[in-house]
């Protein structure tokens, strides 16, 4: 099995993942149940999450397809930037849910506003996920190819490598030419890419460490409260983390290093999710947190940990820069 | 023969130099990388309290900083002293790097005020105004000290 398999398999959970997220949502807003709208929010948190194994997944597969005479590359562009504009829409619609998820955690009450404007975003989401998966189709499945082709707007076929234009035609051409030619985009990103990653460690380190026992005049509310903060920091870091891998694909797509940074960057969000919304009252100081508790905050803290090592590790074990 | 050059021929630079082993020059960047983590992001979480993020909790509660502070130091002192063995010629003269130590140097002095202020202020006071420009400053010098010492990647190759 290559990451082109795991492309196939995982390539319908943004489309279907957001219909069922969706699904939950609309039929919360029917019912007026609060717990059956946070079980739609945190859904689209776990899909968000998995879209990123998607897309990444795709970049590989790319890869492994793109010089075979009998698929078109601009086929593969077309579907590459679909995909892009449906992952960005479905990590903007995951990352306002975990507001709306936060804010109903700390208030109590409902965050109608944020739910309807993550409803929006979802349908949104879901618009684009479907086109991309519709124009992924294309590539492979000639008894639907129609659209690509046959629109006289559309660009003409063409094989292997691509065009030098390409980077004219196409948005996830255009990053990498940019990322790659640019003296300073580069080192920018990296740069921004540790500061994010330094704030992150902070609130990490607070959170999982109120939870292991120490820090015991901190309430959960107080902990709870820093989670911003280290969610922006990840925010900084995916969109970096995204201009690295749109930029330079092959020096990750088929790096061990990498593979294993985003398998804990998978824990490693899970647990965000967990620590967000779990149920735990500690209104009170000095309170001690359950077993299953400290052990989230410890994986939590591994996994996090796990991401750097692998990160770092990149240039070495793998053959990025 | 200069110092710089003499520090490139000592046994620990030539081995982070030429050792092909992952405890060598990765492991140490690894390492350098993690106590960054800990040091700047401990700091960060102080420095927003200072400024009013969680003013509820009391001061003192945010004594846990400075351990972990001083952990990721001597971490990064270490590791710092092996990295800059390997490259004391290209580094020892360049503005970037002396950039760097100045403003780390910097930033770790903030560490002495605040930490008598967190140990000798009252639980109900709001931080003072030469508490919250320390603050300020321990912001800009670490997110100074990253940024400098990131690009310093460039500019050895």
């Amino acid at each position: 099995m290559n990451l082109t398999h795991l492309h196939l398999l995982l390539n319908h959970v943004p489309t279907v993942g957001s219909v069922i997220a969706l699904a939950i949502l609309l039929l919360s807003f029917i019912r007026r149940d609060q717990a059956l709208k946070h079980a739609g929010l945190e859904v689209l948190f776990l899909i968000a999450i998995l879209t990123l194994p998607v897309y990444i997944s795709g970049a590989a597969a790319q890869r492994e397809i793109r010089n075979r005479p009998e698929v078109s590359t601009t086929a593969v562009r077309v579907h590459q930037d679909a995909a892009l504009a449906g992952f960005a829409m479905t990590e903007f619609a995951g990352f306002v849910a975990w507001i709306a998820l936060w804010q109903s955690r700390r208030r109590g009450g409902e965050a109608r506003g944020l739910v309807a404007a993550t409803t929006v975003l979802l349908m949104l989401a879901l618009a684009l996920s479907g086109r991309a998966a519709n124009l992924g189709g294309e590539i492979r499945h000639p008894e639907i190819l129609a659209d690509v082709t046959a629109d006289p707007a559309a660009p003409a076929l063409s094989h292997g490598e691509g065009s030098a234009d390409d980077k004219q035609r196409f948005v996830a051409a255009a990053i990498s030419s940019y990322m790659v030619n640019s003296r300073w985009a580069w080192p920018a990103a990296e740069t921004v890419h540790f500061l994010g990653l330094s704030l992150s460690f902070g609130v990490l380190l607070a959170v999982n460490l109120r939870i292991l026992g120490m820090l015991r005049q901190w309430t959960f509310a107080d902990v709870h409260r820093l989670l911003p903060w280290g969610m922006l920091g990840f925010g900084a870091n995916l969109i970096t983390g995204m201009l690295f891998l749109i930029g330079q694909p092959g020096q990750y797509v088929q790096s061990t290093p990498f593979f294993w940074k985003v398998v804990f960057l998978m824990i490693a969000g899970a647990n965000f999710l967990y620590l967000t919304v779990f149920t735990k009252a500690w209104t009170a100081k000095g309170l001690d947190a359950n077993v299953v508790d400290k052990a989230m905050a410890l994986t939590s803290l591994l996994a996090w940990l796990g991401v750097l090592l692998a990160g770092r590790m990149l240039p070495f074990l793998g053959n990025a820069f | 023969m200069g110092v710089l050059d003499w520090i490139e021929t000592t046994r620990l630079a030539v081995w982070m130099q030429d050792s092909q082993s992952i405890l060598a020059f990765p492991a140490v960047l690894t390492l350098h990388t993690t106590g960054m983590g800990l040091l700047v992001g401990a700091s960060w979480m102080l420095d927003l309290r200072l400024l009013g993020i969680n003013r509820n909790v009391p001061l003192s509660a945010y004594r846990w900083v400075f351990p972990v502070v001083a952990l990721g130091l001597v971490v990064n002192l270490t590791t710092g002293v092996m990295l800059f063995f390997k490259n004391a010629t290209t580094w020892g003269t360049s503005i970037p790097f002396l950039v760097k130590m100045c403003l780390v140097v910097a930033s770790a002095a903030t560490i002495v005020p605040m930490r008598s202020y967190v140990f000798h202020t009252g639980a109900e006071q709001s931080p003072s105004t030469n508490a919250r420009l320390l603050a300020i400053v321990s912001i800009l010098t670490w997110s100074g000290a990253v940024t400098a010492g990131r690009l310093l990647a460039y500019l050895a190759v």
